[in-house]
């Protein structure tokens, strides 16, 4: 095709373009990958049945401090990996705060708690199935953000991948103590944390295959 | 003339505001420095670079929402410039090996390839002339060895023994010229 009937034809279709598209359209994958995730967790594995007296509960609220707080740390690099011509990302060390909190909670729970008891509070119950349920949960969500990324512009593939799979999996986690009655700090910040991790990597790994354009 | 920051920079944030009149404007624009960031780059061929420049219009029409209001706009024409290179060049080399290309590029050297005829016509002009015409027809032109004897009128057993004995007399005479 000629150059000059290419411009012609792309000069055609100008709509507007509002300040802040790249964040609404983010965003906008975010929220459609959310929904399908909490509808996942509705039909699949049950709301908790005593949601409304855990959210009067600390643990509930930490666990969805730590999860939402990554989630929105990674969103905000998702957000700077979407321009072509970002230089060094700002913020990165913020993503390090929530971990360092939930940390520092759990140091405080081993104090409290007799050794005897700290392997059975660690492991509790569900740890099996945790980290996997969180990487299925985390998975319409990364969809719903690779569609956010197809009319971006990354130019560093495997970390927008990677920012675009820790999103996910944060938010999949957010999603996902809908569910999970489990309680201890030292648990989140090991299988929730596996859970994040493991989608974060296959963000990494996926994201230079299905990010181009 | 080139265009300057500035004027690129208000043309395309009038494309943004929704003026297709300043955005064919700036796609125009955006032609010839593209081209001469390729040319300049890739030293390829003129279609490559009509390609790459077309693929960054698009690229520049289709992810125009990426551009941030308050940088620099050629910042950000050049990024996905760079990006849309970087990715020609990956697409473009996919189908050749990679491993032993140094080794292909090298064997593919004009220089060593002359050289090498130039010591196979030294080989074998110091053999019989029927033994190296046939040597040459059966081994470096590729002919069979029906097709060679049937050119030079000859049987097939007597350009194979001719093929033979002049191999061998080759052989000999390499392996004596490295001892």
């Amino acid at each position: 095709m000629n150059t000059d009937d290419l411009i012609a034809s792309l000069s055609r279709d100008v709509p507007p373009v509002r300040r802040g598209a790249v964040g609404r359209r983010i965003l906008a994958g975010m929220a459609v990958g959310g929904v399908l995730s909490i509808a996942l967790v509705v039909a699949w594995m049950g709301v908790r049945p005593d949601l409304g007296k855990a959210m009067h509960g600390f643990p509930f609220w930490m666990k969805w401090t730590y999860t939402l707080s990554l989630s929105i740390g990674a969103l905000v690099m998702a957000a700077q990996l979407a321009r072509p011509d970002t230089g060094r990302l700002r913020g990165l060390w913020l993503i390090a705060i929530p971990v360092l909190l939930l940390a520092s909670v759990g140091a405080m729970e081993l104090i409290r708690t007799p050794p005897g008891e700290w392997l059975k509070m660690w492991l509790s119950y569900s740890w099996m199935q945790c980290p996997w349920r969180v990487l299925a949960l985390a998975m319409p969500i990364f969809v719903g953000l690779l569609w956010s990324f197809r009319r971006l512009a990354p130019t560093r593939l495997r970390a927008a991948g990677a920012t675009a799979g820790l999103a996910a999996g944060a938010f999949a986690a957010t999603v996902y103590c809908l569910h999970c009655p489990e309680v201890s700090a030292i648990f989140v910040l090991t299988w929730y944390s596996l859970g994040i991790l493991l989608a974060t990597g296959i963000g990494a790994l996926l994201g230079p295959r299905l990010m181009r354009w | 003339m080139r265009a300057s920051e500035a004027e690129l920079r208000g043309l395309m944030i009038g494309g943004l505001d929704g003026n297709a009149a300043d955005h064919a404007a700036l796609l125009r624009l955006l032609v010839p420095l593209l081209r001469g960031f390729y040319r300049r780059r890739s030293g390829g061929a003129e279609d490559d670079i009509e390609d790459l420049v077309q693929e960054t219009l698009i690229a520049v029409h289709t992810r125009r929402a990426t551009y941030d209001r308050d940088r620099a706009f050629t910042a950000w024409l050049f990024a996905i410039a760079r990006y849309k290179m970087i990715d020609h060049f990956r697409r473009s080399r996919r189908h050749q090996p990679i491993e032993g290309l140094e080794d292909i590029l090298v064997a593919e050297g004009f220089e060593d390839a002359s050289s090498a005829r130039m010591d196979v016509d030294d080989l074998l002009g110091a053999l019989p002339a029927k033994q190296a015409r046939l040597i040459r027809a059966t081994r470096i032109d590729g002919l069979s060895v029906a097709e060679a004897a049937e050119a030079d009128g000859l049987g097939e057993s007597d350009v194979k023994v001719s093929v033979h004995r002049g191999l061998k007399t080759l052989m000999a005479r390499i392996q004596g010229g490295r001892r």
